[in-house]
């Protein structure tokens, strides 16, 4: 590709933006062009979030310059940059879930607030989007009603029918999806760059660069590390230039140590399946499933967070186990890091109070809290995951992705748990709070704890787990040792094209 | 300059530091419109201390249950129904003071404790919840007291008028200690808000307060006993209802089923004037502290000046809106 002739679609020249002391960027230089996937990679805070909102007009105070085909402009504000063809598919979807594809797509469009619409076009208008995005689902359809990849679908859809698109930008669209559902968004962005438009996709996931990326551009501290093409970056290099320093994260070698069996599930009534499996000491067992596979939900029942507790289908070190709620889990034992950061970490509490939520019973007398000894272990165990946090006093929701979920991690560790279940504990966190995380669970494991992990990431659990199982509506359909199995197979498992 | 500046900014990190700022405002007003010298008379601090206490009760139980991201609107009616049942107990039935001052503030954590119950389990919301009680404990006052005050004097079991002494509780809180200084309903104010201060700030269930106020969902799957903690900060401000509730009979020296009419808007103005925020997780009573004297010191200013009732709901309203607006400026620069 030789995009010399032709000034790029859209550049930034030496850009800088600094929020008070710190600097969000520093003298970026980046070239857009059309008919080109252009990857940002980077941790968490290196910078691509603060890019991201100068080139669509969030922020509009900035030195340095953007040129579009060479010529000089800046977007005062969101419309500016949608005027010029610059269209953002954001991480948090921007849709109004109580109303319908038709009426998100006609909020969009704008116009007058008073001017009246014709229903049955905007329709048929919003029904053809849909179907040029490969959404098959009737317009009127609540957006509520829509799984996350659809809703994701019809952000698409939308941003695409306003037309005029030139360049796309995708903020980790994919961290809420499963890996079947992802292709699927790959496809879309494949059609774009085929279409001529530019487009700049931010992902941690390794097999996305590999497959989507033309070029590549690494982010650190808010300076350019690198802009490469594809074929000059291999997957060692370009982790190293995300950490600044070799990986730590290696593939757990050697026999998996297995003791007894510590949990046992017997026929567990789960979807429209059943299930039974054994989960022994010292061993990381892996779970995968699509959307509808129900092993999130599997892992919130073992959890007592789900719907019914049911002692005679699941044993714990040979005794009934039946949770009525979390506590009682906690109390036995058995931790689980949710998914969601939102359903995590409590954002208006302290990095202090937060890790010690769950614990705190070991923390108290008489009803009042000791703090020097709290401050002491969460000091500790912070240290050791590497936390970056200003301060134990700091506003939980001042961290980042990557920490929060270091700290959520943080929070099960100070309960000592015998069991810990993991729901997609590195969804959306970077490379390098991903391998931090990683280390503990390992560290946990060797220590004779037992995990069951769940993972979108087919990469993780390839490197991580003993064993993998893999679900689909709600039955285990495919099982597999340490090195019987890798992306390949498991991902076939799932889609049932082999078992 | 600059360095000044940036300190500034520092110390408005600290949400007390913005909550000092409009009552400063407010005590700046005071001293300039002092009213002939009476605003530095220590008599009139004395006496707008005495006049916030009742209320400011009720705000420590009101913190409590806005740090839950929850709201409670019956604690007005809780007093007029606890003053109520305070006077009959001690005056009609003749109950011993320790007795009914027992079964008042039971009859209080209790209504509390139905409240919560009913956020807790059901998961209705909060302002429903204690909009029904409110409208509900007003009803059983009135019922309670026949439609009229509660006195000393009363129709005795033979028909005949009886008129009994005052309780010795309703003198012991409705005198002055310290030197003639400071009175009893000031310091049960204050020790409320002591008490309160240690719930939030130092005991593990106030940690359980501020979890399930910040994020209910996160505070469940961490194994937070989310509904008890709900029912414990709705009967602790039941609780202190029922204190506010005796503070204001001992001072009316009668139990009128009509009092306490509105004192949950004071109340929740003090909380908002501290800085708490109504959608839960943080705050403090030290904050709501500062905020009833701000309301109180507002007031003060405005009656020593002489302005009309009329005039003094108005300026307050507006002094309300001007206040938040300024403190959320703040938080913002800081931040």
């Amino acid at each position: 590709m030789s995009h010399d002739a032709s000034p790029a679609l859209f550049e930034l020249r030496s850009v800088t933006k600094t929020f008070g002391a710190t600097r969000a960027l520093d003298s970026v230089n980046l070239e857009l062009h059309a008919g080109e996937v252009h990857v940002l990679a980077g941790g968490n805070g290196a910078g691509k979030s603060t890019l991201i909102k100068i080139l669509s007009g969030a922020i509009s105070d900035y030195q340095g310059e953007l040129c579009a085909r060479g010529l000089p402009l800046r977007f005062a504000d969101p419309g500016a940059a949608r005027r010029h063809g610059v269209l953002t598919i954001h991480q948090e979807l921007s849709l109004v879930p109580t109303l319908s594809i038709t009426d998100n797509v006609l909020l969009a469009q704008g116009g007058r607030g008073w001017s009246f619409v014709s229903r049955r076009r905007a329709s048929q208008q919003a029904a053809q989007a849909c179907l040029g995005v490969g959404l098959d689902v009737s317009a009127e359809t609540l957006v509520e009603a829509l799984s996350i990849s659809d809703r994701q679908l019809v952000e698409i859809a939308r941003a695409l029918h306003m037309g005029g698109a030139r360049l796309v930008i995708f903020d980790e669209p994919t961290s809420a999806l499963s890996d079947v559902e992802s292709r699927r968004l790959l496809d879309r962005v494949e059609q774009l760059r085929a279409s001529g438009c530019a487009v700049v996709y931010i992902t941690h996931r390794m097999h996305e660069i590999r497959r989507l990326a033309d070029r590549i551009t690494v982010l650190r501290d808010g300076q350019v590390v690198l802009t490469r093409t594809r074929d000059e970056l291999d997957d060692g290099e370009l982790v190293r230039a995300m950490l600044g320093h070799d990986p730590s994260d290696q593939v757990r070698s050697g026999p998996a140590h297995v003791g007894r069996p510590r949990l046992t599930v017997r026929e567990l009534p789960l979807g429209d399946g059943r299930v039974s499996f054994e989960l022994h000491e010292g061993e990381i067992l892996g779970l995968a499933g699509l959307m509808g596979s129900f092993a999130a939900a599997l892992l919130l029942e073992l959890f007592g967070a789900g719907a019914a507790a049911r002692a005679e289908r699941v044993q714990l070190e040979g005794r009934p186990f039946a949770p009525r709620s979390p506590g009682e889990a906690l109390a036995h034992g058995v931790a689980l890091l949710a998914s969601d950061r939102s359903e995590s970490v409590i954002a208006s509490l302290s990095v202090l109070a937060n890790a010690t939520l769950s614990s705190l019973r070991a923390y108290t007398r008489l009803g009042f809290v000791s703090g020097a000894r709290e401050r002491a272990d969460v000091q500790l165990h912070g240290a050791r995951i590497a936390l970056g946090a200003p301060s134990l006093a700091a506003d939980a929701g001042t961290l980042s992705g990557g920490n929060q979920q270091k700290l959520a991690l943080v929070r099960c560790l100070l309960t000592r748990p015998r069991v810990l279940l993991l729901d997609d504990p590195t969804r959306g966190v970077d490379v390098g709070a991903r391998a931090e995380v990683h280390e503990r669970v390992r560290e946990l494991a060797q220590q004779g704890a037992s995990v069951l992990l769940f993972s979108s990431d087919l990469d993780e659990l390839c490197e991580l787990c003993d064993r993998v199982l893999c679900l689909r509506r709600g039955s285990v359909v495919f099982e597999s040792r340490r090195g019987d199995f890798d992306r390949e197979r498991l991902l076939r498992a799932l889609l049932g094209t082999s078992a | 300059m600059t360095t000044l500046r940036w300190r500034a900014a520092r110390l408005l990190e600290h949400s007390a530091a913005r909550a000092l700022v409009p009552l400063l405002c407010v005590l700046l007003l005071g001293a300039l419109f002092h009213a002939d010298g009476a605003f530095f008379d220590w008599q009139a601090h004395r006496s707008m201390l005495r006049e916030i206490s009742v209320v400011g009760i009720l705000a420590c139980g009101m913190t409590l249950v806005i740090v839950t991201a929850g709201i409670d609107l019956s604690v007005g009616s809780l007093v007029g129904l606890c003053a109520v049942c305070v006077a009959l107990f001690t005056m009609p039935l003749g109950l011993p003071d320790g007795v009914g001052v027992l079964a008042v503030l039971a009859l209080g954590a209790a209504a509390g404790a139905t409240c919560g119950a009913l956020v807790a389990y059901p998961r209705l919301q909060p302002f429903i919840v204690t909009l029904a009680m409110m409208v509900f404990a007003r009803g059983l006052a009135k019922w309670l007291a026949g439609g009229q005050k509660v006195t000393r004097s009363f129709r005795g079991p033979d028909g005949d008028f009886v008129t009994v002494p005052s309780p010795r509780l309703f003198e012991a809180i409705d005198t002055r200690v310290l030197g003639d200084n400071v009175s009893v309903v000031t310091l049960i104010f204050l020790g409320c808000a002591f008490g309160c201060w240690l719930v939030l700030s130092r005991m593990r269930i106030g940690r359980y307060l501020y979890a399930v106020g910040g994020n209910f969902e996160a505070a469940r799957l961490s194994g937070v006993p989310v509904r008890s903690t709900l029912v414990f900060a709705y009967a602790l401000c039941g609780l202190l209802a029922a204190v506010a509730g005796i503070c204001q009979a001992a001072q009316e020296t009668h139990g009128d089923p009509e009092t306490g009419m509105g004192y949950e808007l004071d109340a929740i103005a003090m909380v908002v004037l501290g800085g708490t925020s109504l959608a839960g997780g943080r705050g403090g009573v030290g904050l709501t502290l500062i905020g009833a004297l701000t309301l109180g010191y507002l007031q003060k200013t405005l009656s020593l000046n002489a302005y009309s009732t009329e005039a003094r709901l108005m300026l307050t309203g507006a002094i309300l809106i001007a206040a938040v607006l300024f403190q959320r400026r703040l938080a913002r620069r800081a931040a």
